[in-house]
């Protein structure tokens, strides 16, 4: 009796293990075709990058280009990465103002 | 007479888009309209094996279009003498034998004529794909719920969006309940939400399908098979009925919950 219990809980406990993966398949799918959809043209890629040196750079002295921008997987999001050397850090605006 | 022409495409291959436009077009006709089917997979022609047609042949697609026969010496009419015909896909030559313009000609001759003309598009998003999705005005999209295939079809919803081709309909084919049941498979609302688009018809994973495409004989035509009222549905839905979709929806049973506790139920998925 003891030894049917044991295995009845074991078999309750893989049921409950089992990983539905039609949810595994729709969440990849979600993330993947967010980038499939996002796929800009490099000439949009590149204006929007300008435009975006250019906010930027009002408020601080920074390097002619990004050292990074690109559209990327980051876990369960889809994010756009832009990293670039701030040269001159002085004229940045006092967190109170 | 002005027909309708449709275009049965998807992204990925195999999914089943030729025994779709072979199974649409024999429904419809079934219901009494007047359908000719092209294959525009030029190249690697199959709707008339799918159909049993193939000892047939005479003229394909690429001769009428070239002026070497008149239109109706290429049109094949079905076993069932029903109102179907058969422009089949030339074999021997490759996908730049037509211009999109050429096949949108020929479909608007054809719509003079016929109720429906279906065209089976060939897998891809190349010439091929442009020249049979140029001819049409409507779209049906066909998928299987796996990943690559609706990432594929997601691809394809875009590329139609920009030939005009505005709101495809969708088939989602080979749904196995067995599956989908234990969640294993992506349901019918997953797919909705993936890809925005309105469903147009369920259809079952089926043997039959297998065994009628051995046989060259359209799986409608089988009473018994699960598969064939899923396409004789889509039919009449095509066609302007108001027909529920198919209730593929999988009830979980007392009796198959408890098969799952003792371990009964097994994963070996035998087709529903």
């Amino acid at each position: 009796m003891r030894d049917f219990v044991k295995w009845l809980v074991s078999q309750l406990a893989a049921a409950e293990a089992h990983e539905q993966t039609g949810i595994t398949a729709k969440q990849r799918l979600q993330l993947v075709l967010i980038q499939d959809r996002l796929d800009l043209p490099t000439d949009k890629m590149e204006s929007m990058k300008h435009e975006i040196w250019e906010v930027v750079s009002r408020y601080l002295q920074v390097a002619d280009d990004f050292l990074e921008f690109e559209i990327r997987r980051l876990d369960e999001l889809v994010v756009l990465v832009s990293n670039i050397q701030v040269n001159d850090a002085s004229e940045l605006v006092p967190a109170t103002g | 007479m002005t027909g309708r022409t449709i275009v049965i495409t998807s992204g990925k291959g195999g999914v089943g888009k030729t025994t779709a436009t072979a199974n649409l077009g024999t429904a419809l006709a079934m219901r009494g309209q007047k359908v000719v089917v092209i294959d525009a997979d030029i190249g690697l022609r199959n709707l008339d094996v799918i159909m049993g047609l193939e000892n047939r042949i005479v003229y394909d697609l690429v001769n009428v279009i070239e002026g070497k026969c008149k239109m109706h010496q290429a049109m094949i009419r079905d076993k069932h003498k029903l109102e179907l015909y058969l422009i089949p896909a030339a074999q021997t030559r490759d996908k730049d034998s037509i211009e999109p313009e050429q096949l949108r000609e020929l479909c608007e001759k054809l719509e003079q004529e016929f109720d429906y003309v279906l065209i089976d598009c060939p897998a891809g998003i190349e010439g091929g794909f442009k020249n049979a999705v140029g001819a049409a005005k409507e779209a049906i999209l066909v998928t299987t719920p796996e990943v690559s295939a609706i990432r594929d079809a997601d691809r394809v919803i875009g590329l139609l969006e920009a030939s005009e081709l505005h709101r495809p309909k969708l088939i989602i084919n080979r749904i196995n309940t067995n599956l989908v049941k234990h969640g294993d498979m992506m349901d019918k609302d997953d797919i909705v939400e993936l890809l925005s688009v309105e469903i147009l018809g369920l259809v079952p994973a089926d043997d039959h399908t297998i065994t009628a495409a051995n046989r060259g004989v359209p799986v409608v035509h089988d009473k018994k098979a699960p598969s064939g009222s899923a396409f004789l549905r889509i039919a009449a839905r095509v066609d302007g009925d108001e027909v529920p979709l198919m209730d593929l929806d999988p009830r979980i049973s007392i009796l198959d919950r408890m098969k799952g506790l003792v371990g009964l139920s097994g994963r070996a998925y035998s087709h529903a």
